[in-house]
């Protein structure tokens, strides 16, 4: 039998990981520096490299230490390099959701499930603001978040994928292996995602890109039919779908994987104390999804690097922050 | 997949002398399916060896395969312990709740958060005898699948005519089904299911 039994979280009783970090930028991977430096059991999940802020920022001149221009996914990569280099762990992966409530903290991810004693938020705010006309009444009815989940339900159908980061073009691919047909719609007239991986989708039968594409409506009685969308070009023309999975940005704080379980200021900002930490317990958040926040990458990997050290801290049953725990 | 189903319970029953197996024919024996409210295979009902038999409780429908595994094995350990970790105001709302209450939950075994939604209606069907809550593997059952136009998992439907989509928090699947005690609300819902079906 074939269960696929791996990454169900049940092969160590109790925590995974000391730590878990969601979202792998400047505030993340500083983070996981710290607490692997530490020694804490370290996990970061980030959706991509190009997947945030920093990632896709072309240039950056102003990062202490860096001189000369350097592009912010170089950047990102040595923070994350040097975070490796101390015991921590980085994995590709999207959280679909979190129960943040107990003592032992639940991550879902698409690839496992992951629990930790204590979590440290750092989403971003590349979020989406506005949704679609049409997606949330048909959310479950063709309109989905998750590919992995749902596209057995969309066998010889012809599906669209609104979205241009690593991870839209990998659930694209995804969608390949079950639709007839995959349409991929860009916002952008590049995509953000590497070159590789959309040629490997381009080049799938049945995959179609569609440069410069916004997404306009999802239209259905009762489930999905077709979708609308624009192109400069072209203007605006109806497609007929069965499913379109959306993996849009903005600029909104990325909070919607707590379902409510931490409460978000009107700006949709979560709000945190001196430590970064938020209302519930071993829960703390740092860098652009937090409120009165500056939007630098050296103020989010300061944060990152506070917010560790308060983890730590709690963890080891410390009354202050240690600051170089290799003294 | 019942012989699948067989086999995966057999081996996780020999992992622990506490547990145990027992096999029915769903033709042959369909008395004891009835008394256990099996109405498709393969099923499973995770049941207390020493408690009575009841046609409501912990039921999962297709092989408990990928995600779903953790869902079986964290089933044993809720129907076993008794200890379901559900606040107290979920308790005090579902013992005002009218009955029976049927939730089934809609899943695919590639779906990670499908068991927090699953676990959440078997712990609520451990705590009131008024619950019956399923797992159902919606692509072993299209024929359910396609009935309650499941296109997204996980999809929660309690009593036919509540759909709740994602693994939504315990207080607010508790919301949804208020208006099992909201009689005209329920009602019109019910006509809206209805209609949707014809």
């Amino acid at each position: 039998m074939n269960l696929n039994l791996s990454n169900s979280g049940l092969e160590q009783p109790g925590a995974n990981y000391d730590v878990i970090i969601i979202g792998g930028g400047p505030a993340g991977a500083t983070a996981a520096l710290y607490t692997a430096r530490a020694e804490l059991r370290t996990l970061v999940i980030d959706k991509g490299l190009g997947s945030g802020a920093l990632g896709i920022t072309h240039k950056i001149a102003n990062y202490p230490g860096i001189l000369g221009d350097i592009s912010g996914a170089d950047l990102l990569q040595r923070m994350r390099q040097q975070a490796e280099s101390f015991g921590a762990t980085f994995l590709q992966d999207k959280v679909q959701s979190v129960d943040l409530m107990a003592e032992t903290k639940t991550v879902f991810g698409n690839s496992g499930v992951f629990t930790a004693r204590a979590v440290i938020i750092s989403t971003g705010s590349m979020g989406r603001g506005q949704r679609v006309p049409g997606e949330d009444e048909l959310l479950g009815r063709g309109v989905s978040y998750c590919a992995t989940c749902d596209a057995a339900f969309f066998k010889g159908q012809t599906v669209a994928v609104a979205g241009n980061s690593d991870e839209a073009v990998e659930e694209a691919l995804f969608l390949t292996r079950f639709a007839k047909q995959v349409h991929l719609l860009s916002p952008t007239p590049e995509l953000k995602a590497p070159a590789e991986l959309v040629h490997e989708f381009a080049s799938k039968p049945g995959a179609i890109v569609h440069p410069g594409a916004a997404l306009r409506a999802v239209e259905g009685d009762g489930r999905v039919e077709n979708i609308r969308f624009a192109t400069r070009h072209q203007g605006e023309q109806t497609l007929p779908v069965s499913g379109v999975f959306i993996y849009l940005q903005g600029g909104r704080p990325i909070t919607d994987f707590l379902q409510g379980q931490l409460q978000v200021s009107e700006t949709g900002c979560l709000v945190v104390d001196a430590e970064y930490r938020t209302p519930l317990p071993g829960v703390f958040a740092v860098g652009d999804v937090l409120c009165n926040h500056v939007k630098q990458a050296v103020v989010a990997a300061a944060e990152g690097a506070v917010a560790a050290m308060a983890v730590e801290k709690q963890l080891h049953g410390r009354k202050q922050l240690a600051v170089d725990w290799a003294k | 997949m019942c012989e699948d189903t067989r086999e995966l319970m057999e081996e996780v029953a020999s992992l622990s002398p506490k547990l145990s197996v027992e096999t029915f024919d769903f033709v042959a024996d369909a008395a004891v399916a009835a008394q256990y409210g099996i109405d498709k295979i393969p099923a499973i009902a995770v049941v207390r060896t020493d408690a009575p038999v009841t046609n409501r409780g912990v039921r999962l429908y297709g092989i408990p395969s990928g995600y779903e595994f953790s869902t079986l094995i964290e089933d044993i350990r809720l129907v076993s312990t008794g200890d379901l970790g559900l606040n107290a105001q979920t308790l005090q709302e579902l013992d005002a709740l009218p009955g029976p209450i049927d939730i089934q939950v809609f899943v695919t075994p590639t779906c990670p958060y499908c068991p927090r939604a699953v676990l959440l209606a078997h712990r609520l069907a451990l705590a009131s005898d008024k619950v019956n809550a399923s797992m159902v593997e919606a692509t072993e059952f299209p024929q359910l699948a396609n009935r309650y136009q499941v296109y997204g998992v996980p999809r929660t439907v309690v009593n036919d005519v509540i759909h709740v989509e994602g693994a939504v928090p315990e207080d607010m699947l508790m919301g949804k089904m208020k208006v099992l005690d909201d009689a005209p609300a329920l009602f019109k819902l019910r006509q809206r299911w209805e209609a949707n079906l014809n």
